[in-house]
């Protein structure tokens, strides 16, 4: 399955990219498509307790199982106000 | 619970919010919370602060937060504006305005919104260094 990553904030200067798509085996986890990404972005290591997933507009946690079309965003902790 | 939600790069215009203000008779407060830029971050003089927004995402998390507050208290109305984009230091980033029947409530609401919005509403701002 095929899904679409969007990066906010700092995560595009650490990725180069505002968004991308991934390939992953059917019933992938969150988790996986992390440790996925780390391996194209090695600078997303860094971040990896620090950042906050979220699939179409609601937070997910790492457990989250993914299916194909999913928007995935990757974000460093929020700063409204 | 009347709600308003409104994300804009424009400056927030405070005369025209106060202007459209409507409470029914039976509401005895009105919270109104200005959140502002200030000049100095980590001891450096900034310029401006930008922010950026992931929208969709943000509109729904507030109007998750307004669930919830309409949950824990008799909140009659809550209205919201953030700006997006360019904000210049001593210019406004965030307005709020809740009305309820008592003081009490009022403030108890107003203060857990603006804390879970900086908890959880995807908004990040970048300082724009300088004086100019």
């Amino acid at each position: 399955m095929r899904v679409t990553v969007c990066f906010y904030s700092y995560f595009k200067d650490l990725t180069g990219c505002a968004q991308t798509t991934e390939a992953l085996p059917d019933g992938s986890t969150l988790d996986a498509l992390f440790h996925k990404l780390m391996l194209r972005f090695p600078k997303l290591a860094g971040m990896q307790k620090s950042t906050l997933m979220a699939v179409g507009v609601d937070y997910q946690d790492r457990t989250c199982v993914l299916k194909e079309g999913d928007e995935v965003s990757l974000f460093p902790p929020v700063q409204g106000g | 619970m009347k709600r308003q939600l409104t994300l804009t790069t424009e400056p927030i215009d405070e005369p025209a919010l106060l202007a459209q203000r409507s409470l029914s008779n039976d509401m005895g407060a009105v919270v109104c919370f200005l959140g502002v830029v200030r000049g100095t971050q980590a001891n450096a003089h900034i310029r401006a602060l930008e922010y950026e927004v992931f929208q969709r995402m943000a509109e729904h998390q507030i109007n998750l937060l307004f669930d919830e507050m309409a949950k824990r208290w008799p909140i009659e109305s809550v209205r919201l504006v953030h700006r997006v984009g360019l904000v210049k230091v001593n210019e406004p980033s965030l307005w709020v305005e809740v009305v309820a029947p008592h003081r009490g409530e009022a403030f108890a609401a107003c203060q857990w919104l603006i804390d879970e919005i900086k908890r959880v509403v995807p908004i990040w701002k970048k300082p724009v260094m300088g004086d100019g």
